[in-house]
């Protein structure tokens, strides 16, 4: 690389590779080196090594072999713009559209980001002039409000195009439901973002922990919770603050609602919809089981009631009739403190797991019961890590046993961590299906049973009392 | 990034004020899910785990990172270095496609030394677009950007202490639109010298001042890669921690606007502290500087 770049230009400041000096030439200090300018930095200056080596460089979705997919972001909030962040990281795409009624701002910056990335996107403010203009589009990832996910996605699944749309589904049943017609009827791909169903560690402890090695033996307890510290409430800069009309136009009735409608009725389902949504959904998954039955409560125990509509805390049973027979689960979500963040625990009769989503707490723990079989088989494969703490059972002269403190049990970790941001897997299964190469991990249906389970529950903190569920209450 | 972050407002409604901050917050959060290297799916752990060959995509935050480390590296002749081992050279940034290829194996690169001054130079852009152009921020105080003063001051006031004794102050400064950044060791620390792979000795700590290079609106705040003073400031002290001070002296004075006090192993007092300053600044040029 140095020799590339000090070649026939032996004075030239460093591009791809520093000034051709060894390590003594170095520490001459600073006279070899010449003047750039202390903000002199370019992205041009990096280019030098590839110059004629990579023309295609320039061009993001031009990996080899790969089919082109057109897509557009309806919704550029901050969870479209953390998909964003993910599908940029993905090759084979390319943006072409990217609709927001926030014009002024977020659309805006999505937009700008997007164009530094080498893609061109149309911005819209009305997806329905998005769908009339850009014909050529494959596939629309949805992240807008959850009370516009059925409109937006009904339409998308209409004009063809195969749709990813965040969780939750809608924050009505009803919403949920059409949806899952609108696929059947279009016959289009539609993932539902519970993107935990693509992460490498879940499928990985579902897969291999739970259905093969049946590590925890009979799942009967699950635990789990998402605590959040105290959040302010969102704002935007005056200038950019959208005008009445349209914010009516669009169901918002002031720039406040815009920003924080997951708090509100109608709009969105609150912190236990929010957060809540994607931890149940493992629970399902897991226990192979959707609930029979739900008790909650809610309270709107710290945040102003006028702005914050939905419950800041909840606390749920759930319980389960799986196959190997009946189970509870506990969730709890508050918003005033972060206490051990988010972790969902499955305990079974014969080992526990510990995990999260999160690559820094709780990424994934095991512990043995000291009656369950040796995991030594699992170890041996790799399904898990070798215990940390290995008890060895002294044999002491003399004497039937050393009576000493008890040694905790062994723990175990999951070997499989995530390298992409959270989100790109579920993203990737998606453009992978919409190529023909895979089948969605979370489809109309799946986020549609995690749709009944959740929503559920708010009707279970007003009712006061268990609901049951009907299993036909899941099939659409 | 494992610190605290502060934003100080001047002539703000509080509400308002505490929204921004909010949005910062939120800033940072998601620049260090990017660039810790302590995070196991941030762009950074990507990169360093590339073997001779591979490549790692990464965002805008990561690439123009890479891109002011390289150059500070450059500028100093690789006294600033955020892949000791094997160098930052070892990397190839190709700036087009966001992409990042490791041209050996066991690349281990290492924001520490820059991302704090990038997070304050973002946060302070967002506060701009806030309209809160009356602000302070830092980053563990060890990174800090002054915006416009409180009304009626010139400039925010700021202290340089000694690092043994921060009740000991040996100056106070009165900034505005600059950038200013610390480096020191702590009683047990040590600061490797990437050239060399030893301990540097001889310093205790360095400081270096850096004007912003134009205020929000301007053409210069939409340039990318972006001019980001606290970042290369941040870059700049590790680097004045051991680059002889003919060096620093010829770097400040090609340098309009630069400025850094260094303080020497087993200075008693201010009059220890030396001051390197080179033109006055032109803020006209900014984006020449």
């Amino acid at each position: 690389m140095a020799d590339e770049n000090t070649k026939g230009k032996p004075k030239t400041p460093v591009a791809g590779g520093p000034p051709k000096l060894d390590r003594r030439d170095l520490l001459m200090g600073l006279s070899t080196v010449p003047a750039l300018g202390l903000f002199g930095y370019a992205w041009s200056r990096q280019q030098a090594h590839r110059a004629g080596v990579e023309a295609a460089a320039a061009a993001p979705a031009a990996a080899a072999g790969v089919q082109e997919i057109n897509v557009a972001l309806l919704g550029a909030g901050a969870q479209g713009q953390v998909l964003m962040e993910a599908m940029l990281r993905i090759p084979g795409l390319r943006f072409r559209a990217v609709c927001d009624i926030w014009s002024e701002y977020n659309q805006k910056r999505v937009v700008n980001t997007l164009k530094r990335f080498k893609h061109e996107p149309n911005a819209y403010e009305d997806y329905r002039e998005m769908l009339d203009k850009e014909k050529q589009l494959d596939a629309v990832v949805i992240a807008t409000p959850d009370f516009w996910h059925a409109e937006h996605t009904i339409a998308c699944l209409k004009a063809g195009k195969h749709v990813y749309c965040e969780k939750e589904m809608s924050n009505t049943l009803e919403g949920a439901r059409s949806m899952v017609m609108a696929q059947r009827e279009t016959g289009k791909l539609l993932q539902i973002g519970h993107q935990r169903r693509s992460n490498p560690r879940y499928l990985h402890a579902y897969n291999k922990l739970l259905q093969e090695a049946k590590l925890l033996g009979r799942i009967v307890t699950v635990n789990g919770q998402w605590n959040r510290g105290v959040t302010q409430d969102l704002g935007a800069p005056d200038r950019y603050v959208i005008p009445a009309d349209r914010l009516k136009q669009y169901g918002f009735k002031d720039m406040a609602q815009f920003r924080n409608w997951r708090w509100y009725k109608g709009k969105g389902g609150g912190p236990i919809v929010d957060l809540g949504s994607h931890q149940i959904d493992i629970y399902t998954w897991f226990l192979g089981a959707n609930p029979s039955g739900v008790m909650a409560t809610g309270g709107r125990l710290y945040y102003p009631p006028e702005t914050h509509e939905w419950y800041d805390t909840v606390m749920v049973v759930f319980d389960y009739q799986t196959a190997a027979g009946p189970a509870q689960a506990y969730y709890q979500t508050q918003t005033t403190n972060g206490s051990n963040g988010y972790f969902e625990t499955f305990m079974g009769d014969q080992g526990t797991l510990l995990i999260s989503e999160s690559e820094v707490n709780y990424p994934g723990q095991l512990y043995r019961d000291p009656n369950a079989p040796a995991w030594d088989e699992w170890i041996n494969k790799g399904y898990i890590s070798a215990p940390k703490e290995v008890v060895v059972k002294e044999k002491v002269e003399g004497a039937v046993a050393d009576v000493r403190e008890s040694a905790p049990p062994d723990q175990h970790s999951v070997p499989i961590s995530l390298r992409d941001p959270y989100h790109q897997p579920h993203l990737q299964n998606f453009f992978d299906s919409v190529r023909g190469k895979a089948k969605l991990n979370c489809p109309a249906e799946v986020g549609y049973e995690s749709a009944v389970s959740v929503l559920k529950v708010n009707e279970a903190i007003e009712a006061k009392s268990r609901l049951a569920f009907k299993p036909e209450d899941f099939r659409i | 990034m494992n610190t605290v972050f502060e934003v100080h407002v001047a002539g703000a409604d509080p509400r308002y004020a505490a929204e921004a901050a909010q949005a910062a917050f939120a800033l940072v959060d998601r620049l260090e899910g990017e660039l810790s290297r302590f995070r196991h799916n941030s762009d950074i752990t990507r990169i360093n785990h590339l073997t001779a060959g591979q490549e790692a995509r990464v965002g805008e935050a990561a690439l123009e990172c890479l891109v002011i480390a390289r150059h500070v590296y450059d500028l100093t002749a690789g006294a600033f270095d955020i892949a000791i081992g094997t160098g930052l050279p070892s990397l190839e940034i190709d700036a087009d496609a966001f992409a990042v290829r490791a041209t050996t194996d066991g690349v281990r690169i290492d924001l520490g030394g820059i991302g704090k001054g990038y997070a304050v130079d973002l946060v302070a852009e967002l506060l701009e677009e806030w309209e809160l152009e009356q602000a302070f921020v830092h980053g563990g105080f060890s990174s800090a950007v002054a915006l416009e003063p409180p009304s009626g001051q010139d400039g925010w006031p700021l202290t340089l202490s000694d690092p043994r004794d921060h009740s000991r102050v040996f100056s106070r400064l009165s900034m505005r639109q600059t950038a200013l950044s610390a480096s020191g060791v702590r009683k047990g620390d040590h600061i490797v010298d990437p050239r060399t792979g030893a301990p540097v000795s001889g310093r205790l700590a360095a400081w270096v001042a850096l004007p912003r290079p134009a205020g929000s609106g301007s053409a210069a705040s939409e340039a990318r890669p972006r001019l980001a003073p606290g970042a290369v400031a941040d870059a700049l002290t590790t680097a004045f921690m051991m680059l002889p001070l003919d060096d620093i002296e010829a770097l400040c004075a090609r340098s309009p606007g630069l400025e850094a006090w260094i303080l020497a192993d087993g200075a008693s007092g201010v009059a220890d502290l030396i001051h390197l300053t080179g033109a006055a600044p032109d803020r006209a040029a900014g984006d020449s500087v």
